[in-house]
């Protein structure tokens, strides 16, 4: 008879199983293995080395072909940009299109630069005051409206409240 | 020589960081399979995933000096993968379990038909936790390792030890539940 109640109910929830898969015990050599994993793995990716047959004494303990190398590729990179920079061409003019200077005309339209402008005909005058038409104009009688037209100035000045509120208003006499 | 100086001290912290993990692998590469296998249940993708965590920890060794409990750290790195990893293999057959449980559980004392039925039992209730929600079947999980306190578990998953004990809780309700409908069914 099971008495012990956690252990009645680890079992009624499955946990027993869990428990029993938990404890199982690892295969024999993982942690050998797991070595092998680790020594394969490449350790220094990020850093560049140099490859393990130049590795001499001499390279592991002095840093000069270290800073040899270094040297070498700050030379390669600098070289190269002052070669580029020297094979540009520098000062040279570049295209400029003369305008033509714009002639002052008398005012209106200007030719814009045109070589030959066409000949226009002559365009309507001005005709002076005191002329045959204006004169006319003046003698004639001016027209009359075609209608009667409502307008605000037409109506009455006075509006019909302010007048009604006069009618309204008793007179005060003393 | 001060170049040189720097480079031995990188040398001598390299070596000092690769016996570190070499301890870290004999320590607790036996528990890490163990939780790995209690998810994946298949030898060959627990012992991957023991590997693949191991490496990212030779990966990040900077940060050995950094973490407390090594232990919990290394669980929650061989958790997340083998989370991973179940959730991009789903297409595992569900007899797989009665076979590898036959095979991995202790039978001293039991006869055939009696290991049969208790391999069957236990790929049954595993079947079952299956069924249980992500949150509450991890809990359940790692409650399953003794080792593993409540704290511990926590620190594994990133929640709460109160969270951990309301799910547990509820875990457990629901495989009572479950079990108890599957013996009615029965």
């Amino acid at each position: 008879m099971n008495s012990n109640p956690r252990k009645t109910m680890i079992s009624e929830t499955g946990e027993e199983t869990l428990r029993l898969i938990a404890g199982l015990s690892a295969p024999a050599g993982l942690e050998e293995r797991v070595h092998q994993a680790l020594r394969a793995a490449p350790h220094k990716g990020r850093v560049l080395a140099w490859p393990e047959r130049f590795r001499t004494k001499t390279v592991r303990e002095s840093n000069w072909m270290r800073t040899a190398a270094a040297a070498a590729i700050v030379f390669v990179v600098v070289g190269g940009g002052w070669g580029v920079y020297s094979h540009v061409e520098h000062g040279q003019a570049g295209k400029v299109i003369v305008m033509p200077a714009r002639v002052p005309g008398g005012g209106g339209f200007s030719g814009a630069g045109a070589m030959r402008t066409p000949q226009t005909l002559p365009g309507p005058t001005v005709r002076e005051h005191g002329t045959k038409g204006t004169r006319e104009q003046e003698t004639q009688p001016a027209k009359k409206p075609s209608g009667p037209k409502k307008s605000q100035s037409a109506r009455p000045a006075v509006s019909r409240p302010a007048a009604s509120q006069a009618a309204a208003r008793p007179a005060v006499s003393q | 020589m001060e170049i040189s100086t720097s480079a031995d001290h990188e040398e001598t912290r390299r070596s000092a960081e690769d016996a570190a993990i070499s301890a870290l692998v004999d320590q607790y590469a036996a528990a890490l399979y163990r939780v790995a296998y209690s998810v994946l249940r298949n030898p060959s993708d627990a012992e991957d995933a023991v590997q693949e965590a191991f490496l990212r920890v030779l990966r990040h060794r900077h940060m050995l000096a950094e973490v407390r409990d090594h232990r919990v750290w290394l669980i929650r790195i061989v958790w997340n993968i083998v989370l991973d990893r179940k959730r991009r293999a789903k297409t595992r057959p569900e007899t797989d379990d009665v076979v590898e449980l036959t095979r991995v559980l202790p039978s001293t004392g039991l006869s055939q038909e009696a290991m049969a039925a208790a391999a069957e039992h236990h790929a049954h209730v595993l079947a079952c936790v299956e069924q249980l929600p992500a949150k509450e079947r991890e809990v359940l999980w790692l409650s399953a390792f003794e080792e593993l306190s409540s704290v511990e578990i926590a620190a594994v998953l990133g929640i709460t030890e109160s969270s951990v004990r309301s799910r547990l809780f509820r875990a457990r309700n629901l495989m009572a539940r479950l079990l108890d409908h599957e013996r009615n069914l029965r």
